[in-house]
């Protein structure tokens, strides 16, 4: 058993017998080996289900929204993703930072449940340690700029127009629309989704690669600069949109537009697109 | 009229101008009987940044061919500080739809004054010149 899972059993244990938390959320193990679930635990003798392993990928803070009048504290297990993706929330007004005891975990990357190899996720992860925290279980590493996570948006920006049309088609042809990149994406926070509000007209319910781009490009534009690039969506997508791309284009305009801004690193810095600056780059005189 | 065929296929434009300045630039057009191409369609706005840049991708989705958003130029916003947020959206929204594959002539976006009808006719006729060249536009259409 590893270091880290005997520090989370024993701080999840004791938060809850002290009382300073009525609930911890986690991860366990669940039907399949390959698979690490999150966990919820309100009572002190189950925190033995608790489990650090290689493929706790789910993100844990999202969960803090599944019942946003809840009365109580939470202990939440964050890694470097968890703890941008809680700055997210705070910053957004959704949740309260007295009400969370945010357990950092130094996290060194996780396996993707199929191919055993390294997440995608996990490889092009900026900030492995939480950038806030209560208490830290492990060895802190310094945070890592890693520019070539934008490599496959620099090669498909110089594709022709009818190419990346193609692309962008082709992929959203397979979407479903389940909705699952909106559900695990900590950004996705309103408490009515414009895809939800069909008689408003935003989007239509037809099942049609026309509205699933409509839906993917809107949700990635109302998440332009507030997306924490913890990879959820690419990976929960049932078949496989590269959703980071889209991300990962905004991010990287915004940033070489309106200055260097990763966000969720704190949660004071306003998001880019909701300030301004008078000198702004000039295109539409 | 005619039904629209491949043949006689005339650009759809749809352009968004602030009420304060764009809109009255567009006036100003046809006061002074200058011409532009009808094939532009006004929507006014109470500021420039009123348009929300899903309206851009509904736009294409729905049939335009074109789209301009037009306001004050900055420092003008008769709101003070509107059309500031309006070019940063727009700075990013651009690019976003040159990324899945919108020829950026499709999209554009212009400060225009209540005075400057010259340059309102000159941007719309320029848009229109464009898109013609381009053809229609059928990336994000709904299918039929």
């Amino acid at each position: 058993m590893n270091a880290i899972q005997i520090k989370m059993r024993e701080v999840a244990g004791q938060l809850l017998s002290l009382g300073e938390v009525d609930r911890v959320i986690g991860w366990e193990k669940g039907r399949f080996a390959h698979q690490s679930p999150p966990a919820f635990i309100t009572d002190e003798t189950k925190v033995e289900r608790l489990i650090w392993d290689e493929y706790c990928l789910t993100g844990t803070a999202k969960y803090l929204l599944d019942d946003p009048y809840r009365a109580g504290k939470t202990g939440l297990f964050a890694r470097g993703c968890d703890a941008r993706a809680i700055n997210r929330l705070i910053q957004d007004g959704q949740v309260k930072r007295e009400n969370i005891v945010i357990i950092g975990i130094c996290c060194t990357g996780m396996s993707d449940s199929v191919s055993r190899q390294m997440a995608a996720k996990c490889c092009d992860c900026t900030h492995p340690t939480p950038v806030v925290y209560d208490l830290m279980i492990g060895e802190p590493v310094k945070p890592v700029a890693k520019p070539e996570r934008f490599k496959a948006v620099a090669e498909l920006e110089q594709k022709a127009a009818q190419e990346k049309s193609e692309y962008w088609t082709r992929q959203f042809a397979k979407c479903i629309r389940c909705y699952a990149c909106r559900n695990i994406c900590p950004a996705c926070n309103c408490r009515e989704c414009f895809a939800d509000q069909y008689r408003v007209g935003w989007l239509g319910k037809q099942h049609h690669t026309a509205e699933n781009q409509v839906f993917g490009l809107t949700r990635a534009y109302h998440i332009a600069d507030r997306c924490i690039e913890c990879g959820e969506c690419a990976r929960v997508c049932p078949v496989g949109i590269p959703l980071m791309e889209l991300n990962r284009k905004l991010i990287k305009d915004i940033q070489q537009l309106f200055g260097d801004y990763h966000a969720g690193v704190d949660s004071e810095t306003a998001p880019p697109l909701g300030r301004y600056s008078l000198d702004d780059m000039e295109e539409f005189m | 009229m005619a039904l629209m065929t491949e043949a006689n296929w005339e650009p759809k434009v749809l352009a968004f101008c602030c009420n304060w300045c764009s809109y009255s630039g567009a006036d100003l057009v046809g006061l002074n009987r200058m011409k532009y191409p009808e094939n532009v369609r006004i929507v006014r706005v109470p500021c420039s940044a009123r348009v929300n840049p899903q309206f851009i991708i509904r736009a294409f989705q729905r049939g335009a061919d074109g789209v301009l958003v037009a306001g004050c130029h900055p420092g003008d916003c008769h709101y003070s500080t509107g059309n500031y947020y309006t070019r940063r959206r727009f700075l990013v929204m651009k690019r976003l739809l040159e990324f899945i594959g919108i020829e950026s002539q499709r999209f554009q976006a212009r400060w225009i004054s209540g005075a400057e009808a010259v340059k309102f006719r000159d941007t719309v006729t320029k848009l229109c010149e464009d898109i013609k060249a381009l053809g229609p536009q059928r990336k994000l259409r709904d299918q039929k």
